[in-house]
């Protein structure tokens, strides 16, 4: 359905915009269109880092406007040709963007927005300043067309050709670099960065990735408009190219090509269809950007080719599907470790939060293929050592050894990558994706381990990530609802997702926090036999509960924290049996029904 | 010497109203209001078009000023963050882009381009005291601004409808809760900082002038106030301003403190222009999110994990 709508919509956008030129072909219209298709590039450039890194980069005009002066001078002083100041055009801008990635990128979105602004000003101010240069606020006229080698690239027709040509294959390239299993990717990252991590998504490297594209493709776009317009001034720096390229993408739709270049077509030509409106169509621009985020927050391509999902029907087969529970099958598995192995060992594990200490000297060993519970009183540190374990904490002193390596320093994407997978306490799912590719984003970073001596480093595609976790959805029970929108679920199948997510990272050791809350008994019934074949397929299960009853019959061993140190270790009927635990924790009546 | 800092004071209590009105928006709702520099620009303009029918001074200009620029404020807060309030603060950070360019544009075709000035607060003269000839201005800029942000933290700090206000900052959820009226407080903060921004305007415009294309400039002030001051601290914002002020009048006047003005180098003029004190100050606020990504003084708008 959503393929249909999105395949008519880009052929009739495709057909319109190879007709526009025909229909439209004066001088002054073949000039616009050759504007509109290099303020195109710039927007597809910006969609990626604004639309589907998600950060709100102020430096798309910079970027733009230091390709212009990159062309524009070494067009007017050195007289080199277009093949050569085209991609230099990228490169400068690329250069800029790696050294301002490293510190601006880690910002917290305000922050972000504030200093690539300000990087902004400081280019605009030394343009103008830099008189002998630049030519200072008037800037410099006489900028030579396009020059491919000795050919000069006449205005009209020839330009609007490789304009759009370069759209054709600029487009493409994104589109290519956007969609499938790293378009999820980008989904999870902007949409929650817990889960990101959590599913071993390097945030840092894809944002940078997407910072230096839009770069790029910024100076290309600045080179082009000011081989068109023939003058070199500080006016592409200034904050209103920015504002520009955001309305474009927040117009046509932030997160596809299409999207941008619609939103660049537009909104180029609207200034001509508002010529009635004189010197006030910067008011009816600037109301039409702010009516399109109110009225279409995905833009006019989201709102073309939005899916409208429907929550679906409550299926009573569904609801009991977990319950009925067959044998479930996981010899399709990947086995990473002989069952009864120790594979991990923790020790010495300490944090404190405002001299409170969380996690005293916390050491405690799991085995391949083992059920270890970890209980303990709120607040005892039971969820702080699942953080630390996933290195979303960085703890003060202690070691992680997951089968032999130690693993205390690596980033928290890099512990899913190493075998460390986890579930959230509250659900940290995309809601706007599917089931099945909630649980198949989860491929994409850890998928290049696998052909880590190969040439071609190769991620799956979405279809075979998404073969790939089939079995996973069939652990947990959600095999039937993998198309059905993660939202649309109930919470307890909902939270089934999350642990079939983590198990699609073929983890050595599973963490899941509190899996049982918000479960009817059916579902926790599931649950256990669920977590007992995960066991037996030789993974590490460290389970965190409350729920004694559940955790009791399924657990091989329990550990109790209590104010952050262990008090206990042992099985089931030892930890009912120990004073102290019971003391702490379970309490008369608890311990007595358990 | 004593000039200078007086002109530096004067404009940094101008900077402190506009900031103190960011952090108070961005502690109500959370989100950057980027048309609050544009508030500045709008300010200015009010003043010059009520000074156009009643020739008073700038003092008596204030209540007129104060009053339409609280209803600019709701008017910002019905369109640009009430429909988008359950979006991610990114959103309206566009949308109060939206609405900047909808100000400027409207002030150029209203009022043109060229700069224009508001009337003085009393007068233009300078007034005598100990020996010393102090611009008059500057000093009613002082009283003015201090009068004001002494008035809002008065209005926080002892009144009943300061408390609702704060209340719904802190947590809004909560707040309902207690029977506060949330939307209708957060309403009003827009209001009281488009009316502290707009104060801001009328006493700038008379010394710098206001030209529609000012907003821009005055956000990016606002913003690293706040930045320095400790994201979302309102007495971080008003001392974030004072300083940015007292480096940006200070700054290019270090050759002259240094007795350099005789011999001067055309680099060494240069280094000390305008336009290099507003580069060293970028550079310095890029410093600081180096070296300290969460600001200087760490961030006083609690972050839930």
């Amino acid at each position: 359905m959503t393929h249909a709508r999105t395949s008519v919509a880009s052929l009739l956008g495709i057909a319109l915009l190879v007709a526009w030129p025909f229909v439209f072909s004066s001088a002054y219209d073949l000039r616009l269109f050759a504007l509109a298709g290099i303020t195109a590039i710039n927007v597809i450039g910006y969609h990626v880092v604004f639309g589907h890194a998600g950060a709100l980069a102020l430096t798309q005009g910079t970027f733009f406007g230091l390709g212009a002066y990159v062309t524009g001078l070494a067009a007017l002083d050195f007289g080199w040709s277009s093949v050569v100041t085209l991609p230099l055009s990228m490169v400068v801008p690329v250069a800029l963007a790696w050294l301002i990635a490293i510190p601006v990128l880690r910002l917290a979105s305000h922050y972000f927005a504030l200093a690539t602004l300000g990087i902004g000003q400081v280019m605009l101010l030394v343009a103008i300043q830099w008189e002998s240069l630049t030519g200072g606020a008037n800037g410099r006229p006489g900028v030579p067309g396009v020059m491919l080698f000795d050919t000069p690239v006449p205005r009209g027709w020839p330009l609007v050709l490789l304009v759009w040509s370069l759209v054709t294959v600029v487009g493409l390239v994104t589109w290519r670099y956007t969609r499938g299993l790293r378009g999820r990717a980008f989904a999870v990252m902007r949409g929650d960065e817990l889960a990101a991590h959590a599913i071993g998504i390097d945030i840092g490297r894809l944002r940078a990735q997407a910072f230096l594209w839009s770069a790029a493709l910024g100076g290309l776009s600045g080179a082009l408009y000011v081989h068109t317009v023939r003058v070199i001034s500080p006016e592409v720096l200034e904050f209103h190219v920015m504002v520009a390229v955001l309305t474009m993408a927040v117009v046509g739709g932030r997160l596809h090509v299409a999207g941008a270049i619609a939103g660049a077509f537009l909104l180029t030509h609207l200034p001509e269809w508002l010529r009635g409106f004189d010197r006030h169509y910067l008011i009816v621009y600037g109301l039409a950007l702010l009516a399109a985020i109110i009225v279409l927050p995905e833009g006019l391509w989201g709102w073309i080719t939005r899916r409208r999902v429907q929550a679906p029907l409550p299926d009573p087969a569904s609801s009991s599907g977990m319950a009925q529970s067959p044998p479930i099958e996981t010899s399709g598995m990947p086995v990473r470790s002989v069952t009864g192995d120790e594979v991990l060992q923790v020790a010495g594990m300490q944090i404190a939060f405002g001299g409170v200490k969380a996690l005293d000297d916390v050491s405690l060993v799991v085995r391949a293929g083992e059920v270890l519970g970890l209980i303990g009183p709120n607040g005892s540190g039971k969820t702080t050592l699942v953080n630390c374990l996933s290195r979303l904490y960085r703890p003060a002193a202690g070691t992680i050894v997951l089968r032999g390596r130690d693993v205390t320093r690596l980033a928290p994407h890099e512990m899913a990558r190493a075998g460390i997978a986890r579930t959230f306490q509250h659900l940290h799912l995309i809601d706007d994706l599917s089931v099945i590719d909630n649980v198949a984003v989860a491929r994409f970073g850890v998928s290049r381990r696998c052909d880590r001596h190969a040439f071609v480093r190769e991620r799956p595609d979405l279809a075979t990530a998404r073969a790939e976790v089939m079995p996973y959805l069939d652990i947990v029970g959600l095999a039937a609802n993998a198309d059905d929108r993660a939202g649309d679920l109930p919470y307890g199948r909902r939270r089934a997702i999350e642990i079939a997510r983590a198990l699609a990272l073929a983890p050595v050791v599973l963490l899941l926090d509190e899996p049982t809350a918000g479960l009817n008994a059916a579902e926790q019934h599931a649950l256990a036999h669920a977590i007992t074949a995960i066991a037996g397929s030789g993974i590490a299960v460290i389970v965190i509960e409350h729920n004694m009853p559940f955790l009791m019959p399924l657990a091989h061993r329990i550990v109790c924290l209590e104010q952050g140190r262990v008090i206990a270790t042992g099985t089931p009927a030892q930890i009912r049996g120990d004073p102290g635990v019971v003391r702490a924790y379970l309490g008369g009546d608890e311990g007595a029904s358990a | 010497m004593l000039q200078a800092l007086l002109n530096a004071v004067a404009l940094g209590a101008a900077y402190a109203l506009l900031a103190l009105g960011f952090v108070l928006v961005l502690n109500a709702t959370g989100a950057v209001n980027f048309a609050q520099g544009d508030m500045v620009m709008a300010g200015g303009y009010v003043a010059i078009a009520v000074a156009s029918f009643l020739p008073l001074p700038g003092i008596a200009l204030l209540p007129f000023v104060l009053v339409a620029m609280v209803v600019l404020g709701l008017i910002v807060s019905a369109t640009g963050y009430f429909p988008l309030k359950d979006r991610p603060p990114t959103a309206v950070f566009v949308s109060t882009i939206a609405l900047g360019i909808v100000l400027q544009n409207s002030a150029n075709v209203l009022a043109g381009a060229a700069p224009r000035a508001t009337p003085p607060v009393f007068g233009g003269g300078t007034v005598e005291l100990a020996g010393l000839a102090l611009p008059e201005q500057s000093l009613a800029v002082i009283g003015v601004a201090a009068f004001l942000i002494g008035g809002q933290a008065w209005l926080f700090g002892r009144t009943s409808l300061g408390r609702r206000l704060r209340a719904t900052a802190q947590d809004r959820g909560m707040a309902e809760a207690l029977g506060i009226r949330a939307n209708l407080m957060i309403a009003l903060t827009f209001g009281l900082a488009a009316a502290l921004a707009g104060a801001a305007g009328l006493l700038l415009a008379n010394t710098f002038f206001v030209s529609p294309a000012d907003g821009t400039n005055y956000i990016l002030k606002a913003y690293i106030a706040v930045t320095i001051g400790g994201w979302g601290s309102l007495p971080g914002a008003a001392c974030g301003a004072l300083l940015i002020a007292l480096f940006e009048v200070i700054y290019p006047q270090v050759p002259v403190f240094l007795g350099l003005a005789q011999e001067i180098h055309p680099w060494t003029a240069w280094l000390f222009s305008q336009t290099a004190a507003a580069i060293v100050l970028y550079l310095a606020v890029l410093a600081i999110l180096f070296f300290r990504p969460q600001g200087l003084f760490g961030e006083a708008a609690a972050r839930r994990a």
